[in-house]
């Protein structure tokens, strides 16, 4: 068994001693470099976040307010004829109030709180709806931070997953979110989550919904 | 001396006094029969063509591309030269977060605290997801066989790992670890641990392997994983992934142990934006991979999934040595895969004949870093030094040099052979004395004459390795000289 100290102080030995400089920089014929693109502001992210998501298979919507989103929600549960919604405990999602509308649609729905066989709740839903603290334009990604009230598994189990957050959340780029977190204390769990999951492990076909949810949706509110 | 081709067993035996085939490895005999192996070229041609054409596409369009591989090379060379500064701050951060640090020197230290920790916590089911460094000290294995009392039920869940286990065999590729195998090999893998005969579609056979996974999953007593990064700064874990199996694996069990080699530290949180970028495009051709996840210790307060007992495992495992050294830049692979994508040796000979955890251009240089050269003579010279490789490597690794300062290091160590460094001593006396250069010619041109064929020379016996698979030009019936004189 190695201890902190001593394993730390021979790293620093080896560090030190007869330190190797490495003259030049990387090579700097790289393909990529050639040609290179115009670094671009990105006008409407709302819409270059929607192609994005699209473009790998899920899918996105944006509108005008939260009673619009209700009804998303709301067709979405019946064409995939879902029992059991199970979501985030948050405030924005007590807003759009699609609870009561949804179990009188005969919907069960789930909220993400202290009860016992939270797991096999999450498990058996056929949806998972959350929001998300913020969205990427360039890539359609949605940046999920989880903590009480906003559990992983909501995201993770159910085969078809809902998003649902204001339109002024998308960011532009990757090194944006990224910069978000700098400097700060993280919660202990931050996703970059970025439409279905998916493998090509076999023959490199595309399998669709591999572990996590395969039919993704983001609504854009506002 | 015998020049016709002896039998296959003296064959072998010649090259090893050449000092190119490896004791243990054997690269040479694998290679061998691997490029004659159609249904691989075939497979490994469908990945690595399908992964550098979406490589490409994406770094292409990146505008910013030069300035990040220069950075990551920056940031790594910095990040090596205090590296015991960063293990520290990263090891401090965790712990304020409530998690454990170990610090291990080598596989055996981190097999030992996880069968410990597996035997404290009762546990019976552990779900993996990729880990080069796990396949690198063999986790599984040991794990079952030194804690054999605990039965433990060790399971891959990322789907191509999963198959390589159930078929018993080693990842071929870092990022694709089954490329080696067709659809038909595959169904017959998992029709054999199913009740039934699966359909060859990839539909069915995916259906499959998530219901057995998903059972696994939601079961689990511990969860085990790679890094990709680690934060200094914040403690942070990074794991990149598109099936969202790590994300499943550390969110469900109570229990999430990270085995991480040491360099994969990097300073900031912010500096994940240069590698995240980097990794994604070099690996699979996307701008980002479906779950980039970054976790910071267990669950936080009134949390209701995520871990609760988090443990973070610091492998050395020989990469230490390399601190400081002409080497140290091996260190700073992200485990892309590009070099091997591009590699006109991997692509004819695939991941298995290397007959290590990493394989092509990386593989060849990290191996005998970490296992010793002898153990792993052949592999620096399972390159035709093309560079590209260190063309395409996102973060600068100038790997063709470091195989070339491999050989170096074997002729310094005698590795070599007795036949070829008696050869290029003849030659340093013969090109240093023109008397000795004028009869060395003379003498030469007879010597070769039952050797040429066609107009040049193959099979020469002494120099089997530099004359087997390459030609090599005879000397010409007249010298320049000779024929100057005669006024040509």
């Amino acid at each position: 068994m190695a201890d902190r100290t001593e394993f730390l102080e021979s790293i620093r030995h080896r560090t030190r001693r007869g330190r190797y400089k490495p003259t030049k920089s990387p090579d700097s014929v790289w393909t990529p470099g050639i040609d290179r693109p115009e670094r671009e502001e990105i006008e409407d992210p709302q819409a270059r976040f929607i192609e994005e998501l699209e473009a790998l298979g899920g899918h996105g919507k944006r509108t005008e307010n939260l009673e619009e989103a209700r009804e998303y929600v709301l067709d979405l549960a019946r064409e995939r004829e879902a029992e059991l919604l199970v979501r985030w405990d948050v405030e924005y999602l007590d807003e759009l109030g699609a609870d009561e509308p949804l179990r009188d649609a005969g919907v069960e729905v789930a909220l993400w709180h202290d009860v016992p066989d939270l797991r096999q709740i999450a498990g058996r839903a056929d949806i998972g709806l959350s929001t998300a603290t913020w969205a990427i334009a360039e890539t359609g990604s949605l940046v999920l931070e989880h903590g009480p009230g906003r559990g992983r598994s909501v995201t993770l189990l159910p085969p078809t997953y809902v998003a649902i957050l204001p339109a002024d959340r998308v960011l532009q780029t990757v090194p944006e979110a990224i910069r978000q977190y700098a400097g700060g204390t993280l919660p202990a769990n931050v996703c970059f989550h970025t439409g279905p999951s998916r493998s090509g492990d076999i023959e490199m076909s595309l399998v669709v919904g591999m572990h996590g949810p395969g039919d993704v949706h983001v609504v854009l509110v506002g | 001396m015998e020049t016709s081709k002896p039998a296959r067993r003296r064959d072998t035996e010649d090259h090893r006094r050449e000092g190119l085939e490896s004791k243990v490895e054997g690269f040479n005999e694998r290679g061998r029969k691997a490029v004659r192996d159609r249904k691989l070229h075939d497979s490994i041609s469908l990945f690595t063509n399908k992964t550098l054409t979406g490589r490409n596409a994406q770094l292409r369009a990146h505008p910013d591309a030069p300035e990040l591989r220069e950075r990551a090379y920056r940031t790594k060379q910095e990040t090596m030269a205090n590296l015991d500064y960063y293990l520290s701050q990263m090891a401090d951060a965790i712990e304020e977060r409530g998690g454990n640090v170990f610090f291990a020197d080598d596989g055996e230290d981190v097999v030992r605290y996880v069968g410990d920790l597996a035997r404290r916590r009762g546990a019976k089911i552990l779900t993996k997801s990729k880990s080069m460094a796990t396949e690198e000290i063999e986790l599984n294995r040991r794990l079952e066989e030194n804690y054999d009392d605990l039965e433990l039920e060790i399971v891959e869940t990322d789907l191509g790992e999963w198959i390589a286990q159930l078929a018993g065999e080693t990842p071929s590729h870092i990022v694709g670890p089954i490329l080696h195998m067709n659809k038909e090999r595959i169904t017959e893998i998992l029709s054999g641990v199913s009740d039934e005969d699966l359909p060859p579609d990839v539909e069915s056979l995916a259906a499959f392997a998530r219901k057995r996974l998903r059972e696994k999953f939601v079961n689990a007593d511990i969860g085990i994983t790679g890094a990709n990064f680690g934060v200094a700064e914040t403690g942070t874990i990074c794991t990149v992934t598109n099936e969202g199996n790590a994300r499943l694996v550390t969110s469900v069990p109570p229990v999430h142990v990270v085995v991480m080699g040491i360099e994969k530290v990097i300073p900031k949180f912010e500096d994940l934006s240069t590698f995240v970028q980097l990794l994604s495009r070099s690996g699979t051709g996307q701008k980002i991979t479906v779950y980039t996840n970054f976790i910071t210790g267990p669950r936080g307060e009134g949390e209701l999934d995520g871990a609760e007992e988090f443990h973070l495992i610091l492998m050395d495992n020989g990469r230490s040595k390399l601190l400081g050294t002409e080497y140290e830049e091996a260190l700073y692979c992200i485990r892309c895969g590009s070099c091997l994508n591009v590699c006109p040796v991997y692509r004819q000979t695939g991941g298995h004949a290397y007959g290590s955890t990493y394989s092509g251009p990386i593989g060849a240089v990290i191996t005998p870093l970490l296992k010793g050269d002898r153990e792993a003579k052949d592999l620096p010279y399972a390159s035709s030094l093309c560079g590209a490789c260190t063309e395409t490597c996102p973060v600068g690794i100038p790997l063709h040099d470091l195989l070339l300062k491999l050989r170096n290091r074997q002729v310094e160590e005698g590795l070599a052979g007795r036949a070829e460094s008696l050869m290029f001593k003849g030659f340093e006396r013969t090109m240093k004395s023109p008397a000795a250069y004028k009869a060395g010619a003379k003498v030469g041109r007879l010597a070769q004459k039952p050797l040429v064929k066609d107009g040049s020379i193959r099979g020469a016996p002494g120099m089997r390795g530099w004359t087997d698979f390459r030609e090599l030009a005879p000397l010409a019936e007249k010298s320049f000289r000779e024929l100057w004189k005669e006024g040509i």
